[in-house]
């Protein structure tokens, strides 16, 4: 019983964590940010199971884990309102070729990040840039003049 | 070159395509996380008790353990009368394949009873109580189902016994 408890709160930590960090970052992890993931995974672990290595604790947190994941996807395609929580909404970078920079403060993101990321959607220029949208996967769109 | 979406079927033929395999796999994790809930696979506690004359036996132990965790077993003897040679008698489902940590107070004596392991303790007078804690840690290999039944004597003459059964989750 208490493995289900353990893992449906870890399941909420890491939800509200991932959200607080934000987006950005969660796309575009340096090597010391792959590193702090793969510590917070062995911490995650020691926490959910703690000493139980045993075939059934494990099935029963991988069931926990995949339901809530179900459930939370389930949340957001049938309740339009809960989507901004669950899902967070994209945001306008640029729109009719005007860089709104209080919404780059607000996702802690430099010009030089969305020109870097335009370079590589072979965009030379924020001029040529009609729309730029920060999607909630954390990837920028780019919609050219 | 081809068209890369050539090879695409338009109409998927995989099995879990089919919306009704996927249901049916997220009903039984579903089936799995409810019956963990409910503490099948160990391993909360449950009370047992036995009641004679001469004395009365309360076991706290899980009915179900998975392997490689550690549990407890407490056992309360409350005496009716004075017991002159009390004995715990654990049968084997106790021991076997189960390390013993530590049983605690430790008994005076240890020996064997057909297979079963015999706790000697100090002598009990009417309205005594003798409380034992037994920590265990389940080997991983230890799968199955076993007696984990426990008898009060005094010397070899049986005064309560309570039979419950541990299952041991692999």
């Amino acid at each position: 019983m208490d493995l289900v408890f353990r893992t449906a709160y870890v399941f909420v930590l890491i939800f509200v964590v991932t959200r607080a960090v934000g987006r950005r970052e969660l796309s575009s992890m340096e090597p010391f940010d792959v590193i702090l993931l793969v510590v917070i995974g062995d911490l995650v672990q020691q926490g959910v199971t703690q000493s139980d290595y045993s075939l059934t604790g494990a099935t029963t947190v991988i069931a926990t884990l995949a339901l809530l994941t179900v459930l939370t996807a389930w949340l957001s395609f049938r309740f339009r309102a809960l989507r901004p929580v669950l899902e967070g909404d994209p945001v306008v970078l640029i729109s009719d070729g005007r860089l709104h920079e209080r919404n780059l403060r607000r996702e802690r993101m430099t010009v030089e990040e969305v020109e870097a990321e335009a370079r590589q959607q072979q965009l030379a220029s924020l001029d040529d840039v009609r729309f730029a949208v920060l999607e909630t996967n954390g990837r920028i769109s780019f919609v050219s003049k | 070159m081809g068209d890369t979406f050539e090879q695409l079927d338009r109409e998927p033929t995989s099995v879990t395509s089919a919306p009704w395999v996927r249901r049916a796999i997220l009903v039984a994790l579903a089936v799995v996380v409810v019956l963990a809930v409910l503490d099948r696979f160990g391993q909360r506690p449950s009370v047992t008790a036995a009641r004679a004359p001469a004395a009365t036996m309360r076991l706290s132990a899980p009915a179900a353990v998975r392997g490689g965790l550690f549990f407890q077993s407490r056992l309360d003897v409350r005496a009716g009368r004075a017991i002159e040679h009390p004995r715990i008698v654990l049968d084997a489902g106790w021991v076997e394949g189960m390390q013993v940590n530590s049983i605690e107070p430790a008994p005076v004596s240890e020996a064997s009873r057909e297979g079963r392991v015999v706790l000697s303790y100090d002598a009990l007078e009417a309205g005594d109580v003798l409380r034992v804690w037994l920590q265990f840690e389940v080997n991983p290999t230890n799968v199955g189902h076993r007696s984990y039944a426990v008898e009060l004597d005094d010397a070899e003459r049986p005064v309560a016994r309570i039979s419950p059964e541990i299952t041991v989750w692999p």
